[in-house]
């Protein structure tokens, strides 16, 4: 389903996804997921491209935090780094192309969303809430549904830490994607008990995987942070 | 013919005004306040139009509104020499000038301050909703005169900072999350427990009733004509009353799908006596 398409040959079918085009002079965008349902329309024949985007945008966007919980804490021993993998759930972006200048027209999710708050209500964030397994190998998940994300967390302090969820901040989040599966690499540098710095690298998992647009660059919104300082607990 | 306009403008322009300043030195400090002022204009809008969708909309304001100021005072500290005003002695007779002022017009200075203060502290900022001496609406702008108020029902209100300042601020959404409550009633006859996890349901289903902190449904008391049960959910703070009023809603039809009855209220009449037929 992720690509690149021409709007006279869009045409998706995927579970209850249904994405189309009604050509009749104009070029009518239409897509359908369960109850949402969108249309626009465009006076020519356009490249659009598909493909994962930052979690965070429905049912409309209020944050650009992602906070994945573990179903079970994860102990890290004092200096010491591992490697887990996560999953984290899937928005699709649908982007107009004419060159270099590209543009959302649609985002939607096999996913239903659910928020929750990191933090105090005074001094907290916002976040797009998931809950996921730990795994020790790459998962095998829904692509449609879920990504997943290699998360190196190193332990700096002098100190067991008990980990029961990580926040990042999505502005700098980089996914990947292929035919069979989306991925996105981050880092969990854990300072103390309490605190934690996260980040995201711009690397695929694996060779060969396409580098996804990232929303926040098709609505030009600068990145003024590229880590996020987890100071409510780890 | 124009030989003779010329030389009568020049007469004009060197015309001596006060000390050695000439009309020429007047014409060309006003010329560099306007040029001054155009400048600080076009700044301020390539500001607006450059930042509209990558700053916050106070944020913005502050910015434009200070690169504004700072053009003008700029362009007026340049052209105070040309007029022969020494500014060392300005200051001192600014302050002097601006004791009597403070007392001449204690309520203008007091905005003043208070404007200043607010900048300073910002328990409030433009978008935010508010209450405020009585005023309840959305912060539209903030000078540092007075707070510009557009109530609900869309009223233009002008509250002078002092108010502002002196008066009990509550702003709703300066806290990222905020909670809310409802009393469901439902029979006497029906199950609570059944009751509480289909709510429970329901607000699990919703997107922005927050995860955590996770909502409390509990049963709370006996009412007159059913038992109450208490919801309390958290919501984001910029959006917590559109969660509010779409999720009782969808608790009433759910309950209802579900068998269990909203009660209306009801007594029960007990008849001393039966008439003997």
């Amino acid at each position: 389903m992720y690509g690149s398409y021409r709007l006279s040959n869009l045409d998706i079918s995927v579970r209850d996804l249904r994405l189309w085009v009604e050509k009749g002079g104009l070029y009518r965008y239409r897509r359908k997921l369960g109850n949402s349902e969108i249309e626009k329309i465009f006076l020519s024949d356009q490249e659009v491209i598909l493909n994962p985007v930052e979690p965070v945008n429905l049912p409309r966007s209020i944050t650009n935090y992602l906070f994945i919980q573990f179903s079970k804490p994860l102990l890290v021993e004092p200096a010491s780094s591992v490697e887990i993998y996560l999953t984290f759930p899937i928005e699709v972006g649908v982007f107009v192309v004419k060159g270099d200048v590209l543009d959302e027209i649609d985002v939607f999710s096999f996913v239903n969303p659910k928020y929750a708050l990191y933090g105090e209500p005074r001094g907290g964030v916002i976040a797009r809430f998931w809950q996921s397994e730990i795994f020790s190998n790459p998962p095998n998940v829904d692509f449609l549904e879920n990504g997943v994300m290699r998360l190196k967390i190193q332990n700096v302090s002098d100190s067991w830490c008990e980990v029961t969820k990580v926040v990042f901040d999505v502005f700098a989040m980089k996914i990947y994607y292929s035919d069979e599966i989306v991925s996105s690499i981050a880092e969990m540098k854990i300072q103390s008990r309490r605190i934690a710095e996260t980040s995201f690298l711009d690397k695929p998992m694996f060779e060969g995987m396409k580098k996804a647009i990232e929303l926040y660059t098709a609505r030009r919104i600068p990145i003024l942070a590229t880590k996020f300082t987890m100071e409510w607990g780890i | 013919m124009i030989e003779e306009i010329l030389t009568f403008v020049m007469q004009i322009v060197d015309l001596p005004l006060y000390g050695d300043v000439k009309v020429r030195d007047l014409v060309f400090a006003v010329t560099v306040i306007i040029i001054a002022s155009v400048i600080a204009k076009f700044v301020a809008m390539s500001l607006r139009r450059s930042f509209a969708d990558k700053m916050r909309k106070d944020q913005l304001e502050l910015l434009v509104k200070v690169s504004y100021a700072l053009i003008i005072i700029l362009a007026f500290v340049s052209v105070t020499p040309v007029l022969g005003v020494n500014l060392t002695g300005l200051l001192v007779a600014g302050g002097i000038l601006g004791v009597a002022i403070g007392f001449a017009s204690q309520r203008v200075v007091s905005n003043f301050l208070s404007g200043i203060f607010l900048l300073a502290e910002r328990p409030i900022k433009i978008g935010d909703q508010i209450v405020v001496d009585n005023v309840s609406g959305i912060v539209e702008d903030m000078s540092i005169m007075s707070t510009i108020v557009r109530t609900f029902d869309g009223l233009y209100v002008r509250i002078p900072n002092e108010r502002v300042f002196s008066s009990n601020i509550t702003n709703p959404v300066a806290n990222v999350a905020r909670r809310f409550e409802y009393v469901v009633q439902i029979s006497y006859s029906d199950d609570a427990k059944k009751a509480i996890e289909i709510i429970r349901n329901v607000i699990e289903r919703h997107p922005f009733a927050l995860k955590i902190p996770p909502p409390q449904v509990f049963v709370d008391s006996f009412g007159e004509s059913g038992v109450n049960i208490i919801a309390r959910i958290w919501a984001p703070s910029k959006i917590w009353l559109e969660v509010k009023t779409s999720l009782l809603w969808e608790i009433k039809v759910e309950l209802e799908k579900n068998g269990i009855e909203i009660p209306f209220p009801q007594r029960v009449i007990w008849f001393g006596k039966t008439r003997s037929t």
